[in-house]
């Protein structure tokens, strides 16, 4: 019992740490929104021909007359109790809004990641085992590929040839081609490491001592090299996924998928502080979690980690 | 006759147009140990991969080059006829268990995947296979042991591991590569008798690489000695222990004895340059609600100008940290130090600059110690820019500094990689005595250099001390070095110091301490003067290459 509280511990440690920034995050942000010019009484006088004293009643009704502290005040208070509040411009409940374009993003981010995985994993083990020169060439071409080529400079020529001149996808809606986008682009990161590291263990003393027992390669490859890869791996992947949460913004927009990046963009334009500020925090608690997640299963994985 | 178990003939092997190993043919039998001994870069180690093909890549094996199985020629290169035989019949144990152990594997899984490999297919058969080798190797509750990872091991227990992995799919042929130069002094001595009461339970054919005479004249029953790649000498263990014929053998074996004769200790009264009352030092916690650790115990000592004391213990017992401290790198926490006259004590001042050249330090590493983008000229010129010597005047003194340790001064334009690891202490050493130190302490200077420059730079730095009649603290883990040096030997365990006597008593007849009884009773030393008695087995049946050999025997 004081064995588990022990390994406990530090991870709870490491939760509370990151809570913390969760809030920090939220309390930012929430702050920033209301440092850019315009609020969303703007934005909806300038749609809907407000007149000055409407637009002051609406200001008292709203509560965006109070002090920014206040506002933080009573925002955290009611979102402690579960409501998110309503959105500004469309008068919806915020919670409503999330509930429909939180699946998108989840499948969306969950595909293209375990797309730039597999692609990563499977590129870099082949071509540390088979030391094939094309393999090791692909290993180059993906990580050039990922920071030379902006996702929505390729999203932008993938829609042209393949939505337009080929017209194999529909343009708006369909996920193909983003998951493929980020999915290569998010490999890009993760391979080049990951080879390097791969291609050290290959050299390493345990590796060889698995070849003095004539083990066969497979074998060599899936017990003895590909573990020592995995923290290295676990690293990257936190590391791109925290990156997949903002990255998928410019391809939901792109795309026309409804997300939660489309969603976020779109109540920054209109000023709609609670959406903002929900969607903020969405993103900054799915930071926490995946950080939280990747120090877990290393300190599973690694039998070093944990006594 | 039948064919020998494994036949190496004309073995060379060369990286970009160097030979590495040129021509070593060697034959190994069952119930015979070969012990091929050498220096660093003899080739000693890729002979014993070759038996294996194991070799690394982009070093091109020569074509005349013929090894044999059972009479089965096989090519250097013949991954999966080599394969077939890995494991199986030829298996090899190498020098640092832990790095050769698979971290993320539980030791009874990587015994299982060897049986599995060997055709065992009943998992009963293999649970029960992997106790009784554990046992065979004389590791305690081999069942709960199996459970384990490697890191939850000792380093001993670790190569124990390794032998029974190595020897569970029941090979004809071990090569051991140094099984026992990682591990600790009286580990060392178990290890090497485990081997050699397998080698003889099991008739099996052993290949032992080492560059310790000790351990090749206890193992083998014939030696081969590498040097530059060639076999300069073979025959049966003790004769080439006691009667040496090749020059470099005669060196090697020289080196090893002058160490055993302990010279007078001096014990003249001398001014006393440091004194430490009860020192204690703590590594602070490194989490949150951690506990810190204490590596040092209360330890007293005093150092005399123109005396050396010697620190000996195993990794770990606190020696270093305790050599850190008396240098004024770290601060003690608890006790006093006097270093000079200026008093180190926890939470008082550090130590003044003026003060911490006057103490000086040279490390095991000496690679490490050097930064490899200045000449050695450029790194002795540090310290004597900081004591104010003019520009014009080092250069002058440089060269007279590195004459003092028997470098040239045509080394003062070299970068350190140019340097032999021998040649790079020595800069080292002159680099610290350019700052005309009282006090000099050597943390581990010979541990990672050849044993013939071992005793060259335990000369030098006698004749140093004599010459200059500086205090100087030697830390070390190898007794007859200790010894040899010191004028008072102190024992540390577990960050205590358990025996101080003086050099000539370190002796089983005079030491009490448990301890250090343990440490001088594992020691190995060789039999200089043994009577040449062949061990059981016939003749050997090693040779050195010659004309004929070149020649396809099959």
């Amino acid at each position: 019992m004081t064995n588990l509280l022990h390994r406990l511990a530090p991870l709870a440690f490491t939760l509370a740490r990151m809570l913390a920034q969760a809030a920090g995050i939220v309390v930012i942000v929430f702050l920033l929104a209301r440092l850019i010019p315009g609020d969303a009484v703007d934005v909806k006088g300038l749609e809907g021909d407000l007149t000055a004293a409407q637009q002051v009643e609406l200001r008292h009704q709203l509560g965006l007359d109070r002090p920014v502290v206040e506002q933080l005040a009573g925002w955290s208070w009611r979102l402690l109790n579960g409501d998110f509040g309503a959105s500004i411009r469309f008068g919806r409940p915020v919670s409503a809004m999330l509930a429909t374009a939180l699946p998108t993003t989840l499948l969306f981010t969950a595909l293209s990641f375990s797309f730039a995985l597999l692609l990563a994993l499977g590129v870099a083990v082949s071509a540390v085992t088979t030391g094939h020169r094309g393999l090791r060439g692909l290993v180059d071409v993906l990580n050039v590929w990922s920071i030379a080529l902006p996702t929505f400079c390729v999203g932008v020529v993938g829609i042209l040839v393949f939505s337009i001149w080929l017209g194999w996808l529909p343009v708006l809606g369909s996920m193909v081609l983003p998951v493929i986008i980020i999915g290569i682009d998010s490999a890009g990161l993760i391979v080049k490491p990951l080879h390097e590291e791969l291609r050290e263990a290959a050299t390493s003393a345990h590796v060889r001592t698995a070849r003095a027992k004539g083990l066969a390669p497979s074998r060599i490859a899936l017990r003895h090299l590909l573990p020592t890869a995995v923290p290295v791996m676990l690293a990257l992947s936190g590391l791109v996924l925290t990156s997949l949460v903002a990255g998928t913004l410019t391809m939901e927009v792109l795309f026309g998928l409804p997300g939660v990046g489309s969603l976020l963009l779109n109540a920054i334009h209109g000023r709609d502080y609670p959406v903002i500020q929900a969607a903020i925090l969405v993103i900054a608690i799915a930071l926490v979690i995946i950080n939280a997640a990747t120090d877990l299963l290393h300190r599973l994985i690694d039998p070093r980690m944990t006594s | 006759m039948t064919a020998p178990l494994l036949s190496l003939r004309n073995l060379i092997i060369s990286a970009g147009g160097r030979r590495l190993v040129d021509g070593v043919s060697l034959d190994l039998e069952a119930g015979r140990t070969l012990a091929v001994i050498g220096e660093s870069g003899s080739g000693k180690s890729l002979t014993g991969l070759s038996l294996l093909g194991l070799l690394p890549d982009g070093l091109e094996v020569d074509p005349a080059t013929r090894i044999a199985v059972d009479g089965r020629v096989l090519a250097p290169r013949d991954e999966r006829g080599w394969r077939a035989l890995r494991g199986r019949r030829i298996a090899m144990v190498f020098q640092d268990p832990m790095a050769c152990l698979n971290p993320f594997m539980r030791v009874g899984e990587q015994i299982e995947e060897t049986l599995r490999r060997a055709g065992i297919a009943a998992p009963a058969e293999r649970r029960q296979r992997i106790v009784s080798g554990l046992a065979e190797v004389e590791l305690p509750d081999p069942a709960a042991l199996a459970t384990r990872y490697p890191h939850q091991l000792s380093g001993g227990q670790q190569q124990r591991v390794m032998i029974a992995m190595a020897l569970a799919g029941e090979p004809d042929l071990l090569v051991a590569d140094e099984p026992t130069s990682a591990l600790d002094a009286s580990v060392q001595a178990d290890i090497v008798a485990l081997l050699a009461r397998l080698q003889a339970n099991r008739r099996l054919a052993l290949l032992i690489i080492t560059h310790d005479l000790a351990v090749a004249g206890a193992l083998g029953h014939s030696i081969a000695v590498m040097q530059h790649g060639r076999i300069v000498e073979t025959g049966p263990a003790a004769e080439v222990i006691s009667r040496p014929r090749d020059p470099y053998t005669a060196r090697l074996v020289g080196a090893r004895r002058r160490l055993a004769d302990v010279p007078a200790a001096q014990t003249m009264a001398r001014p006393v340059a440091v004194t430490a009352e009860a020192v204690c030092v703590d590594y602070a916690a490194r989490r949150l609600f951690g506990t810190s650790f204490r590596a040092v115990h209360g330890a007293s000592l005093s150092l005399l100008a123109g005396r050396t004391v010697g620190l000996l213990g195993e990794s770990g017992s606190g020696k270093s940290t305790l050599a850190a401290t008396l240098a004024g790198l770290r601060a003690p926490s608890a006790g006093r130090i006097r270093l000079l006259g200026h008093v180190i004590e926890p939470g008082g001042r550090p130590l003044p600059g003026a003060l911490r050249r006057r103490c000086q330090m040279v490390f095991q590493n000496p690679y490490g110690a050097l930064n490899p983008r200045l000449t050695i000229g450029r790194a002795l010129a540090e310290p004597l820019a900081l004591a104010g010597v003019p520009a014009s005047a080092q250069a002058a003194r440089i060269v007279a500094g590195l004459h003092e340790v028997g470098l040239d001064a045509d080394h003062a334009m070299r970068y350190p990689h140019q340097l032999s690891g021998g040649q790079r202490q020595r800069a080292c050493i002159a680099r610290a005595l350019l700052c005309e130190p009282e006090v000099l302490i050597c943390d581990e200077v010979i541990s990672a250099l050849d044993m013939t420059v071992k005793v060259q730079i335990l000369d030098l730095l006698k004749r140093l001390q004599a010459e200059r009649g500086f205090a100087m603290l030697f830390v070390g883990h190898d007794i007859e070095a200790v010894r040899w040096i010191s004028d008072e030997v102190l024992v540390m365990h577990q960050g205590r110091i358990v025996e101080r006597c003086r050099p000539e008593q370190l002796d089983l007849s005079a030491v009490r301490d448990p301890y250090t009884r343990r440490l001088l009773s594992a020691r190995l030393m060789p039999e200089f003067d043994g009577a040449i008695v062949e061990k059981t087995g016939g003749e050997p049946r090693l040779h050195v290459a010659t004309a004929a050999d070149c020649l396809p025997a099959w």
